[in-house]
């Protein structure tokens, strides 16, 4: 069957994974060595695409045209940007879904989403060296229907097939619980770059039910950075602390600060850009002074799943840290007193969602049969009534999939429309809540108000995203239902985006030459191997092989198709001797043996 | 997924009990009411009118052992979970979806003696209504005291005295929970007393009815103080 892999795509760093005999295992980028992505994106020029490393690079001189963080956009609206994301992007004009405006093109977020899931794709690619098509992908557990919807269409528009969704705590629970001695209840605390999630979970024999989850989708390691880079600006002569290239460089500062304080007790800060010059030494003491607002907040959320879940801290058996913001010390310390128990750390907390992400891909190809994930969803959600109020019909922390029927119907004769709003989130009034999508039921009989009956199903489905069905109870037939999302692209749309996106074909191809480059090497190299073996051969000959081999298995750690061609060629010529001897060898084993079976 | 049809007539066997003939929506035999099709294994989908007891495949009671609901929970969705059938055929997809959706919505109303009174109520045609909103008679006294507390504690919140306030508030809390706990206790007998046919139903209805809008009323007062103790 068809591999599906995992991905984790994060607000800082983005993985991928994928399960062998059931073991998860991450795939490492094959210039650095590591399985992390940053998650940016750069446009150098009108014509070209940087993701990555090399993009992460530009972010400090080019900072508005490179793109990071954009998870912290997805789903979202232009009036949930801040004057703060103003400071380090450049978004288009008017309002609706959030758009970002580079060289004179407007990008949504899940389109830059989708590149750095097309980067994944083809480092899986070239390292498996089969396509990849059916993939999971992790999201906050506290996102709601509209990022949800965001991720799922961004996975569209990188040509992936997306079978799930999962919630990166889950998915981390689900890469801790394969050692089958875990059971109880678990808590799950994921500061990540960008956003804050707590699960709390029940582990019994291979079934992982979430009993409860909340959070902070704009909380996490960027804010740190933030604040860090606000106080290195302090110093910067007013005018120029709002210049992008001076906040880039003094957020890069920032976050490396940040790292080197998880081991250092004292850092020092430099910025040096034209005529600034500013030299900062940090504490780890100022550092907790000036975070600890942060860090408090997260526990907010935490207090509250203990509550809905119905359990104390005391009845917990074990807490484990997710996202690159746990390696803080206080934060550890922090959640060490809130939990009352030391966090299990075993896992790498930078690539453990990823991991997880791979198990669950596993469980849905048909393996790790006695694993199975319940979640629920994180947010309640409910429908406007009168008066502007919100009317919960599904309740937050309800397991999914879930359904529940509501009935609609007309207020005036002859109306053969209705329309009703679908929000999301814990307040009473329907303008505190985020607005999912209007829905219109048409084509209603023209009667007396009143008298029909339209029967709307909601239904939660596994990835967390909610469908709306509706049918005419009297009649039993579908109804026509037209949806207008609030912060979301429908089918059409991403029809369009995908038809567009045909331009980028010559990428695959590119991905494809490699592909073939490196197994018709490979293929090579194994045939070489096995005639050394055992062959009798001047010294010359075998320096020149080795020397071939080695170029050869260098050029193939790099992604440059041309050169693995011109190298395979040159250790073919190399051995071109050997091969003849051994060739001529058989040709005359044959001819005695025919010789021998004639005489027989 | 790899089920045989004798796994699948294991399965039937603890799941669900004969009725009308019904055919399977892939290989088209009778598959009576059987979940799992008989002959191909192939999931079908819970029918429309099933109640939860029939879904978690419990007795149909009020008295129930949450240890036995959260086992069927477990079980069921282990058969039936849309994980299982991610790459399967679309109808297997929607049934699995259905199903597992109805044993969710079971399982949390059955789980809370609450909620499974009122839903009790619901398959007798009775609803707790308006009932839901009035003062339980018995615990008047106790209701006229904490709103009383609650309005002084937010009256002096910011001011002088608001700590002592505090205090008396969550002393109330605790009465209140204990409160609640006798209920509870009250409703356990109520359940027991259906099950076994001690009285009329017309009669047992009503004792249910007071219990559960007492309990609803008591909860709802219980969730305004932890609000107003948080803040």
């Amino acid at each position: 069957m068809e591999r599906i892999f995992g991905i984790d795509l994060g607000t800082t760093n983005s993985l991928i994974a994928y399960s062998d005999d059931g073991t998860p295992r991450v795939i490492p980028d094959p210039d650095t060595g590591s399985p992390l992505l940053p998650s940016v994106v750069a446009f150098p020029s009108a014509s070209e695409i940087v993701v990555g490393a090399r993009a992460k690079a530009l972010a400090a001189t080019q900072p508005l045209t490179t793109i990071s963080s954009v998870k912290r956009f997805m789903g979202l609206g232009m009036e949930h940007v801040t004057a703060a994301d103003r400071a380090h992007y450049a978004f288009a004009e008017g309002d609706g879904i959030v758009r970002f405006h580079i060289h004179g093109r407007e990008y949504m977020a899940p389109e830059i989403s989708a590149l750095i899931l097309t980067e994944l794709k083809h480092r899986a690619e070239a390292a498996c060296g089969e396509e990849v098509r059916s993939v999971v992908i992790t999201v906050p557990a506290y996102f709601n229907d509209s990022q949800r919807q965001a991720t799922r269409d961004a996975g569209r528009l990188a040509g992936l097939d997306v079978l799930r969704l999962v919630n990166e705590p889950t998915a981390a629970s689900l890469a801790y619980g394969l050692d089958k001695k875990n059971q109880g209840f678990i808590a799950v605390y994921d500061l990540g770059g960008g956003t804050f999630d707590i699960s709390l979970l029940k582990l019994h024999e291979g079934i992982f039910e979430v009993l409860a989850t909340n959070g902070d989708t704009r909380l996490g390691g960027d804010d740190i950075d933030h604040r860090i880079a606000t106080l290195l600006l302090s110093q910067v002569p007013a005018p120029l602390r709002n210049d992008p290239e001076i906040v880039g460089h003094a957020t890069a500062a920032a976050e490396a600060a940040k790292i080197r304080l998880t081991d250092a007790d004292v850092t020092t800060m430099e910025l040096h850009l034209g005529s600034v010059h500013v030299v900062r030494q940090l504490t780890r003491a100022e550092f907790d002074t000036l975070i600890a607002e942060i860090v408090e907040r997260t526990l907010i959320p935490c207090r509250q799943a203990l509550k809905d879940a119905g359990l104390a801290a005391t009845d917990l058996d074990a807490v484990v840290l997710v996202g690159g913001s746990t390696r803080i010390p206080l934060v550890r310390r922090r959640v060490e007193e809130i939990f009352g128990r030391k966090p299990h750390t075993e896992l790498d907390p930078e690539e453990v969602v990823a991991l997880g992400a791979a198990v669950q891909a596993g469980v849905l190809s048909g393996g790790h049969r006695d694993m199975l994930l319940l979640d629920v969803v994180p947010l309640s959600l409910g429908i406007e009534t009168m008066g502007g109020v919100m009317e919960r019909i599904i309740e937050r922390n309800t397991t999914i999939p879930t359904t529940v029927k509501q009935v609609f119907t007309t207020f005036v004769d002859n109306q053969t429309a209705v329309d009703f709003h679908v929000l999301q989130g814990e307040r009473e009034l329907a303008k505190n809540n985020r607005s999912l999508a209007r829905f219109k039921l048409r084509g209603i009989q023209p009667q007396p108000a009143g008298l029909p009956r339209i029967e709307v199903t909601f239904m939660i489905d596994a990835n967390g995203i909610l469908n709306v069905t509706a049918r005419d109870e009297r009649t039993g037939r579908e109804q026509s239902i037209d949806v207008k999302p609030s912060y979301g692209l429908d089918d059409a749309q991403i029809e369009r985006m995908l038809e567009e996106s045909i331009d980028h074909a010559e990428e695959d191809v590119t991905t494809r030459l490699l592909i073939e480059a490196r197994n018709d090497a490979d293929a090579l190299l194994r045939a070489t191997r096995k005639a050394l073996d055992g062959s009798a051969l001047g010294t010359d000959e075998r320096a020149a092989i080795d020397a071939a081999i080695a170029r050869l298995e260098a050029a193939m750690r790099a992604t440059d198709y041309n050169r693995i061609r011109d190298l395979t060629d040159e250790l073919n010529q190399a051995t071109t001797p050997l091969a003849q001897r051994i060739m001529d060898a058989s040709i005359k084993q044959a001819l005695e043996q025919k010789r021998v079976e004639e005489i027989a | 997924m790899g089920s045989t049809p004798a796994a699948a007539a294991q399965r039937n066997a603890a799941v669900w009990p004969a009725g009308e003939p019904l055919s399977c929506w892939q290989c088209g035999a009778d598959r009576a009411s059987n979940l799992f099709c008989p002959s191909c294994a192939a999931i079908q989908p819970i029918p429309d009118d099933a109640d939860y007891f029939q879904v978690l495949g419990v007795p149909r009671r009020l008295v129930q052992d949450r240890e036995v609901l959260q086992q069927r929970f477990y079980e069921l969705h282990r058969q039936w979970h849309p994980d299982r059938y991610q790459t399967g055929p679309q109808e297997a997809r929607s049934a699995s979806l259905r199903n597992t959706a109805a044993v969710n919505r079971a399982y949390s109303t059955l789980r809370d003696p609450v909620e499974r009174g009122e839903y009790w109520l619901t398959l007798q045609g009775e609803t707790l209504g308006a009932r839901n909103n009035r003062v339980p008679p018995e615990l008047a006294d106790l209701v006229f005291e904490v709103q009383e507390k609650l309005e002084a504690l937010r009256a002096a919140r910011g001011g002088n005295g608001a700590a002592e306030l505090e205090r008396d508030v969550a002393a109330v809390h605790a009465e209140l929970l204990q409160g609640q706990t006798a209920l509870l206790e009250q409703l356990d007998a109520n359940f027991a007393r259906w099950d076994a046919g001690a009285a009329e139903p017309v009669t047992l209805n009503r004792e249910l009815k007071a219990t559960l809008s007492a309990l609803a009323y008591l909860r709802r007062l219980i969730c305004d103080v932890e609000k107003e103790l948080e803040t």
